[in-house]
């Protein structure tokens, strides 16, 4: 057992500290040369523009929309009821406490501010953080029940189940995930909202048609990952489960599938990592996710050094937390 | 208790056939303990596998309590459900504990209410010295440990036959009388078993009757006494002598 000592060795010797070094030389290096090139075509940076993208105060009035008079202004705990009568009748407005720009008695006309007040809203590019992890959630949740199904389809021996696996499994690796997704709207979806419409039932938006592309892409996967992890299970599993008297489904269910999905875990969890990078090409069907956001907001901001960086972190820390919990899952499996 | 006829199997491997088992005729009587003899690919384990589907005879006729198991018609499960099977690799759930191991079949196959199926797998756990471990996982018992794990487990649905096959084969000397003391105490019991082994031993002791498999077919059937002292056939006696 020499090699792990030889391991802690040269972790202590001035080596060691001498390319920890250099690691960090390089970094520093590429940060700055980045800087500094920004400087050269006379980039501003402003990096303090950008938190309002991701939530901002929006200034609100509110306006009478009589003439008349304020007849009186009854504080109820937090907020103020402003009562105005005018010649038609009485309206009355409910407004924060504190946002109150008029008095008692004060003469009001139509299109008057009676208060203003500041109220926080969500950012563009939290919303599009949203979407983006509201996307890849509900795909992902149908890409394992896909994957599941056609994975064990996949396996079977009735040649209906196992050929249309094979083909779906087939065509959806062997064509690019923009391709489909451009069928699924634009073919599929102009088919499925065009029926829909003639039987008088609401369109379908095109998110949906986002989430079928990538469940059915991710699916496909999970269903190569799933036959593979069913079938490294030893057949003597099998054998033992059936020999109890459990039928196929209740050997999968309680045997082999356990076992099967604990194997493939550390696959799954790459797989669902491109998921969420994949969502991002979910923009060209008018899919306002975080890719689009950013967009759109480098558009209106001509910002883009600081939000395409903000862009690729935002991802890092939905791709990351998901890469955290599933080891988290993975660890604690390990532990029983 | 079981009555087999006749039964062949061919298997098929690289376009080769491998006739596994030849016009095997035999038949097992409630309470009796049979022991299946015979030397490497002699069919034996073929033999016992057909016995619960687990290989499917294609031709003959196999009558277990009364039930053809080859009838396209039967329900397979519910003749496994009555035929405890232990294998040579132990073969239990990795992902299960001892006792989960034990009370799953009954619980899932029988719909034993839980308390029950653990009351039942406590007791069986036992029996077979291991009561102990019942919240370990497999993977932390020895291979004796875990082949009386494996016991009890086709006990827990409380067969009406049991079949081993190679039972000690994979286990160290050491670990092989704690299997074989397991095994001794349900044939005193009654339990109708068939045992494929190599255990000549156990043979000797236990069997009520022998039978001696050679190339799919059966040679010799007879008690201990006779196969092991007067066996008639040339066969018998050229594997005995290489073994004993």
């Amino acid at each position: 057992m020499s090699s792990p000592i030889a391991l802690k060795r040269s972790k202590q010797g001035n080596h060691y500290y001498f390319w920890v070094g250099v690691f960090f030389f390089i970094v520093i290096s590429v940060v700055l040369s980045l800087y500094f090139s920004a400087l050269q075509i006379d980039y501003t940076w402003r990096w303090y523009r950008i938190p309002k993208y991701f939530a901002y105060q929006e200034q609100v009035e509110i306006k009478a929309e009589i003439d008349g008079e304020a007849l009186s202004i009854l504080k109820k705990g937090e907020v103020s009821v402003v009562q105005v009568k005018g010649l038609e009748g009485t309206e009355s407005y409910t407004v924060p406490e504190g946002a109150l720009e008029i008095e008692e008695g004060d003469t009001i006309f139509y299109g008057d501010v009676l208060a203003t007040y500041k109220k926080w809203r969500v950012g563009i590019l939290l919303e599009g953080l949203w979407l983006t992890l509201k996307v890849s959630i509900i795909a992902i949740v149908f890409g394992i029940l896909i994957g599941l199904f056609t994975g064990l389809a996949r396996i079977s021996s009735n040649p209906a189940l196992k050929w249309s696996a094979i083909t779906y499994i087939e065509m959806i690796r062997g064509s690019p995930l923009l391709v489909q997704i451009f069928i699924w709207y634009f073919v599929l979806g102009t088919l499925i909202n065009n029926i829909l419409t003639k039987h008088g039932i609401g369109q379908i938006p095109p998110l949906w048609f986002g989430v079928a592309a990538l469940a059915g892409f991710t699916g496909a996967y999970v269903a190569e990952m799933v036959r593979a992890g069913i079938q490294s299970i030893h057949r003597g599993q099998t054998e033992a489960a059936r020999s109890l008297g459990m039928t196929y489904v209740k050997s999968m269910r309680y045997v082999i599938l356990p076992q099967a999905l604990r194997r493939i875990l550390p696959p799954l969890s790459g797989q669902f990592i491109s998921l969420i990078k994949d969502s991002s090409l979910l923009g060209i069907i008018a899919i306002r996710e975080l890719t689009k956001a950013t967009r759109e907001v480098v558009t209106t901001s001509l910002q883009p050094f600081e939000l395409w960086f903000v862009c690729a972190l935002l991802y890092l820390v939905l791709t990351f937390s998901l890469s955290m919990l599933l080891q988290y899952l993975e660890r604690r499996q390990l532990a029983v | 208790m079981i009555d087999v006829k006749n039964i062949s199997k061919t298997f098929i491997s690289h376009s080769t056939e491998v006739k596994a088992l030849v016009n095997v005729t035999a038949r097992i009587d409630p309470g009796e303990v049979v022991v299946v003899l015979g030397p490497s690919g002699s069919g034996k384990s073929t033999f016992i596998r057909c016995l619960n589907y687990l290989n499917v005879a294609d031709e003959g006729s196999i009558i277990i309590d009364g039930i053809d198991i080859l009838d396209p018609k039967t329900d397979i499960n519910k003749v496994r459900a009555e035929v405890g099977m232990v294998f040579q690799s132990f073969n239990l759930f990795p992902h299960k504990t001892v006792l989960e191991n034990v009370t799953i079949a009954p619980i899932v196959v029988r719909k034993k209410p839980k308390e029950e199926a653990i009351k039942k797998g406590m007791a069986l756990l036992d029996k077979v010295g291991i009561q102990e471990k019942a919240d370990v996982y497999p993977d932390q018992l020895s291979g004796g440990q875990q082949q009386r794990v494996a016991i009890a487990r086709a006990l827990a649905m409380e067969p009406k036959i049991m079949l081993f096959d190679e039972p000690t084969s994979a286990l160290d000397p050491e670990m092989v009388g704690e299997v074989l003391d397991v095994m001794k105490n349900l044939a005193r019991e009654g339990m109708t078993m068939v045992v494929v082994t190599h255990e000549m031993g156990f043979a000797r002791e236990v069997a009520d009757r022998v039978i001696f498999m050679d190339e799919g077919a059966v040679v010799e059937v007879g008690t201990p006494e006779h196969f092991f002292k007067n066996p008639t056939h040339e066969r018998t006696k050229l594997f005995l002598s290489q073994i004993l």
